[in-house]
């Protein structure tokens, strides 16, 4: 009997259903979280993505089977030949420790999984992991239900799920979700002021420098907050306890991580960190003297301190920038600068603005990835603003700076996104909170279970349940109740509409993330498919096929050479070497081998003898229309040539008069008779695609290529794929017997026809050829001449 | 009041006489510069020794060249001395020969922005260590050496020309203004291929966006400093919000593409005269677009202030609704208009919402 007493005070007491309901919410986000980036593993099979998740998967599996310290002393003898990779080194190792450690975990409770299927489904994992963190970090910034829309929000946009689909197996995937949680930390540190708060705070930040370098974005953020909150006179000692603990732990944590070492101390990224550092000592040290000066008056104390900071804040820029010039910390690098200077990596490193997400992102790519939220959100930073506090300060730091980012960079729309959902959220919370409650005073005479709830709202008005209005019961019964509303609220009526038409527009958010996630996410680039008229589909496995063929057919050491773009999936799938690959750490080496790719054969045969090249792999578009292929590619690499090797390579040699790239009959003879060019085209000019087009019709560019006539001195055609994607060649070794080029002999001696066609009387009558003439009477000359041939044939 | 009045005037004043002090000063210090350099050239000259060839008269015209170019950087030369120091055979020296029309009455503004980099150029070769005689830089005029024109087969300016210290120029040696332009940079890259002299280009730094921007904070610091004692505007949340949106709006509708990218502002089509402000592909925009991106962020955004201002201000209730149904307009509106300014770009995209 007690205990269905128990029961019924725990069924009616609206904190109960409050937090059962966003329980559920919240693991209905996860679920949906998960279960949305599952389209590529339904359609192809589980397999890891694209060309990073490779290397990842291939470092994860070397720290399965050997253990961490091996993996962290893992010389990589197969990448970069001949230099090598000392992997543990140049690595951020979170990812791998994470799947390492679920895939024990799971295997000693015996649930024996491949190692390929926990990083597979990493990711997944992450993202709804990533949807409670905003959960948190949203309920500290404004209120409970904003931070379940905001979970909803960030379990399904776009803009989170292109790095985070299964098999994209990428540092991103589990960096968004340490980025949110020491986001939340740092938050609730702030509110509090507690030293265990910032040491946690440390501790997720600690998660994020092994996981990912964007790590230098919290390092950034998080003084900028500080700073700016003691510009706004908003400074306590709880901002003090919080941010001295985190930075102290935090750095000293950050350096343990093998790949980042000193760099916290000796670069200009991590100065900001420690000058508000020092600034926030200066500053509390004289908030110290303040209230053990009394003697002074108060205008001229104040007047004091605010020069002292003045002059502290001083002090510390200028100790930073006389360190920069000293040399004792390093300047921004390169990655960093480009995202201030803009033009910076365009002139000075074009293997950075060759990456296509190093581009700047149109409006386009905003709306596509974000949908309704990316004209909302302002309405959030908004809303911010005008209730402003402590810890949103830091939200509206977030959305502009994650905004000038997300705008100089497509990839970092990645750390805008969940901003955009967390103020998003609030947005559409503060709107729909007005709406969905029924703000009647008189509710007494309705049924016992909505009086509770009303005197739940009524208690802390923004914890009400309207958010999952899309799958709680909780929406219909409020819509209900909103007719017997009094003259003062706007009426029943328009708060329905308003209701129904922000669903309506949530509804359409949902059915746009899903198309974009099912259309323009889930492929996994190493399978394509194609779709026929009748909607067939047909699956191109070319790359595939080719890796396999190598890792089949191949000697085990044999070294492959291709563009770098490929060298991850050449190590992962094939296990061969190769000398360039993604982790491109290495310009000059890049450079050679674009080098050798864009130079005519003889002059890339020395190159490949250097190198110790055994076969060449090129992808090759034409057939298919397959648009991402060496060729569209190729004046990246002569570009990355032409800065290493400016006296052979010139951009200018490769193309038209005109100054136009082309493939065809009026393209560059340099162009037409470079390596890349007839690696990709061999033999392609016999080929006809069909009835409509001549001959080696180039389906990429739409052209016929200009030069059909390619042969091979130094190399022989290997390998081709079903649809001629991947093209392998193999180098061929020197020459036993070094063969010169041969020119007819040249001599003085007149030739033997001229004799034949002089005209004799004898030979008009017929005479046999060779046949002895005996002259009479003298001897025959030919004695007299023989030695002079010799001689003259001699010279 | 007047004392304030006074204080800033005089402020305002001396601002305006530091600006001016500072915007003179590189100037003067260049010009001072060169003379210097001069005095101080003709002492290493003598002590560099240079290699001089045995014939004399190659000699002298490399010195001759010399003293020239320690003089400027670019040396001017009209029809006879092109002849001599360019044209005529004994060399052992490049040259790069800018053919331009200076004069204003050509109102030739190219020529004059070419002549601006061609003397950074020249500049940085002049003063860098790596400066021999085996490089000088030269110009034409067209108005003191038509004939020069006329010899090379010229008929536009400005162009540059490089005379290899063997033989004679080649295809190669015309710089290509066309295609490349004539910045610094390029000029500079261009001679390292043709020569193989490298020339670090130096570009005399540009302190104006400096001082401007010096200038303003110590504007803002003077207003705030006279202001001191009504320091409220400080915390007025309306123009810091105004401002983030600001900031916001801009980065989201894709300014920064913009500014990478240098779109059009519009396309008009020749042949219809038709003016298209959005541009057909998702791959890019113009600036006209990302303009009207804006306003509609905007008017969302404003629609959505609307619906919670209105929700709980307290007013007369009829006025109140209709403000609500407003608010509400403008959100589905405007977003329903970006979704088919998105759905005509995004080729294939299946979604529209009230307006097709």
């Amino acid at each position: 009997m007690a205990g269905e007493s128990n029961i019924r005070t725990a069924l009616s007491n609206p904190a109960g259903w409050q937090s059962l309901l966003s329980f559920s919410i919240l693991a209905l986000a996860y679920l949906a979280a998960f279960s949305s980036r599952l389209f590529a593993v339904i359609r192809f099979e589980s397999i890891i993505h694209e060309f990073d998740p490779w290397f990842n998967y291939r470092s994860t599996h070397h720290l399965v089977n050997y253990g961490f310290y091996n993996f962290l002393n893992w010389f990589d003898e197969r990448a970069w030949y001949p230099l090598g990779r000392i992997v543990g080194g140049t690595v951020y190792p979170g990812l791998m420790v994470t799947a390492g450690t679920i895939h024990w975990l799971l295997n000693s409770l015996h649930i024996t999984v491949h190692i390929r299927d926990v990083c597979v489904f990493l990711a997944p994992t992450f993202s709804g992991l990533t949807s409670i963190a905003t959960y948190l970090l949203t309920k500290e910034l404004w209120s409970q239900g904003a931070g379940l829309l905001a979970a909803c929000f960030i379990a399904i946009v776009p803009g989170y799920i292109s790095r985070s689909v299964a098999g994209s197996y990428d540092n991103e995937g589990i960096a968004i979700f340490a980025l949110l949680f020491t986001y939340f930390l740092w938050v609730k540190s702030v509110k509090t002021g507690s030293i265990f708060w910032a040491g946690c705070t440390a501790l997720a930040y600690f998660y994020m420098v092994s996981a990912w370098g964007g790590y230098v974005y919290i390092i950034n953020l998080i003084p900028l907050h500080v700073f700016v909150l003691l510009l706004m006179g908003r400074f306590s000692y709880r901002i003090f306890v919080a941010y001295c603990a985190f930075f102290i732990l935090g750095l000293l944590l950050s350096m343990q991580v093998p790949f980042v070492g000193f760099q916290p101390i000796r670069t200009s990224e991590h100065m900001a960190s420690a000058g508000v550092f020092a600034l926030l000592i200066a500053y509390g040290f004289l908030k110290y003297l303040h209230t053990h000066l009394s003697s002074l008056t108060k205008s001229e104390m104040r007047s004091l301190f605010f020069f002292a900071v003045a002059a502290s804040a001083a002090a510390v820029l200028m100790a930073v920038v006389y360190l920069t010039y000293a040399g004792y910390v390093a300047p921004w690098s390169g990655r960093f600068y480009s995202l201030y200077d803009t033009g910076y990596a365009k002139i000075h490193i074009p293997i950075i603005a060759s990456v296509s997400e190093h581009q700047p992102t149109t409006w386009v790519s905003f709306f596509f990835d974000l949908h309704v939220l990316v004209c909302t959100f302002p309405a959030g930073v908004w809303f911010c603003i005008k209730k402003i506090n402590d810890e949103r300060v830091f939200i509206v730091l977030y959305a502009i700076s994650a905004s000038y980012f997300a705008g100089v960079m497509v990839r970092l729309m990645l750390t805008l996104t969940p901003v955009v959902c967390i103020l998003s959220a609030i947005a559409f919370s503060n709107v729909l909170e007005r709406y969905l409650v029924d703000d009647t005073p008189k509710v007494h005479h309705i049924e016992d279970e909505s009086e509770d709830d009303e005197e739940g709202d009524k208690r802390n008005k923004s914890k009400d349940l309207y958010d999952k209005v899309t799958k709680t019961a909780g929406k219909v019964r409020k819509i209900r109740h909103e007719p017997s509303g009094e003259p003062e609220s706007l009426g029943g009526n328009v708060k329905t509409i308003v209701v129904m038409a922000v669903m309506m527009i949530l509804m359409m958010f949902a059915v746009h993330c899903t198309w974009v996630t099912s259309n323009a996410y889930s492929s996994p680039s190493v399978v394509l498919a194609s779709y026929n008229h009748d909607g067939s589909r047909n699956i191109l496995d070319d790359f595939r096929e080719a890796y396999y063929w190598l890792r089949q057919n191949t000697d085990d050491h044999s070294r492959v050479m291709s563009w770098w773009d490929y060298g991850y999936q050449i190590a992962g799938m094939a296990n061969r070497t190769t000398l360039v690959d993604n982790n491109t750490w290495n310009n000059s080496h890049i450079a050679l081998v674009g080098k050798a790719m864009s130079s005519n054969e003889t002059r890339a045969y020395e190159i490949m003898k250097a190198l110790d090249v055994d076969y060449v792999l090129v992808i090759f578009g034409g057939v298919i229309g397959y648009s991402g292929d060496d060729i569209n590619k190729f004046l990246w690499m002569v570009r990355i040539a032409e800065g290493e090797h400016p006296k052979e390579i010139r951009e200018g040699d490769y193309f038209t008069p005109q100054g136009e790239f082309r493939v065809d009959k009026a393209g560059s003879k340099t162009l037409l008779n470079c390596l890349m060019y007839k690696l990709c085209y061999y033999r392609f000019g016999e080929m006809q695609l069909d009835f409509r087009t001549p001959p080696g019709f180039d389906r990429t560019r739409n052209v016929e290529i200009g030069n059909k006539d390619i042969s091979f001195q130094h190399l022989e055609e290997a390998y081709t794929t079903e649809h001629w994607l991947v093209r392998i060649y193999k180098v061929k070794k020197q020459d036993n017997r070094v063969r010169l080029d041969h020119t007819v002999r040249k001599t003085d001696i007149k030739p033997k026809t001229k004799f034949t066609s002089r005209k004799s009387g004898k030979r008009k009558r017929g005479f046999i050829k060779n046949k002895l003439l005996i002259k009479k009477g003298k001897r025959p000359s030919s004695k007299n001449k023989k030695p002079s041939r010799k001689s003259s044939s001699k010279k | 009041m007047a004392d304030c009045r006074k204080i800033f005037s005089t402020f305002v004043c001396l601002s305006v006489v530091f600006f001016l002090l500072v915007v003179d000063s590189p100037a003067l210090g260049v010009k001072k510069k060169e003379e210097d350099d001069e005095e101080f050239e003709w002492v290493t000259y003598e002590q560099r020794n240079f290699p001089y060839p045995s014939q004399n008269a190659l000699g002298d015209k490399v010195q001759q060249l010399m003293e020239w170019s320690s003089k400027r950087p670019v040396i001017r030369m009209n029809g006879d001395k092109f002849r001599q120091y360019v044209r005529a055979a004994p060399r052992n020296y490049s040259v790069i020969l800018m053919l331009t029309a200076l004069q204003p009455q050509r109102q030739c503004t190219v020529c004059r922005q070419a002549n601006d980099e061609f003397q950074i150029v020249a500049n940085s070769w002049r003063y860098s260590p790596s400066f021999s005689n085996k490089l000088f830089f030269a110009s034409v005029d067209y108005d003191e050496g038509a004939d020069v024109f006329s010899t090379l087969k010229l008929n536009s300016a400005p162009s540059f020309m490089h005379f290899p210290g063997k033989g004679k120029p080649k295809k190669g040696d015309t710089f290509d203004i066309q295609r490349t332009g004539f910045a610094a940079e390029s000029i500079a890259k261009w001679i390292n291929e043709r020569t193989d002299v490298h020339i670090r280009v130096f570009r005399p730094p540009n302190y104006s966006g400096s001082i401007a921007l010096g200038l303003l904070f110590t504007l803002i610091g003077g207003l705030l400093y006279l202001r001191r004692n009504n320091l409220e505007f400080l915390y007025n949340k309306t123009s810091w919000g105004i401002g983030a949106l600001c900031i916001v709006f801009a980065m989201t509708s894709g300014q920064m593409w913009n500014h990478i990218r240098g779109p059009p502002y519009a396309h008009k089509n020749p042949q219809t005269g038709q003016v298209h402000y959005i541009h057909g592909s998702s791959q890019a925009q113009f600036i006209a677009e990302t303009h009207i991106v804006i306003l509609l962020h905007a008017a969302v955004t404003f629609g959505m202030v609307l619906l919670h201002e209105t929700a709980v201000s307290k007013g007369d209730v009829g006025k109140r609704r209709i403000v609500t149904l407003v608010g509400l307009g403008i959100v589905a509106f405007f977003f329903s208009l970006l979704l088919s300014i998105f759905k005509s770009k995004y080729h294939g995209y299946p979604y529209s919402f009230l307006i097709k």
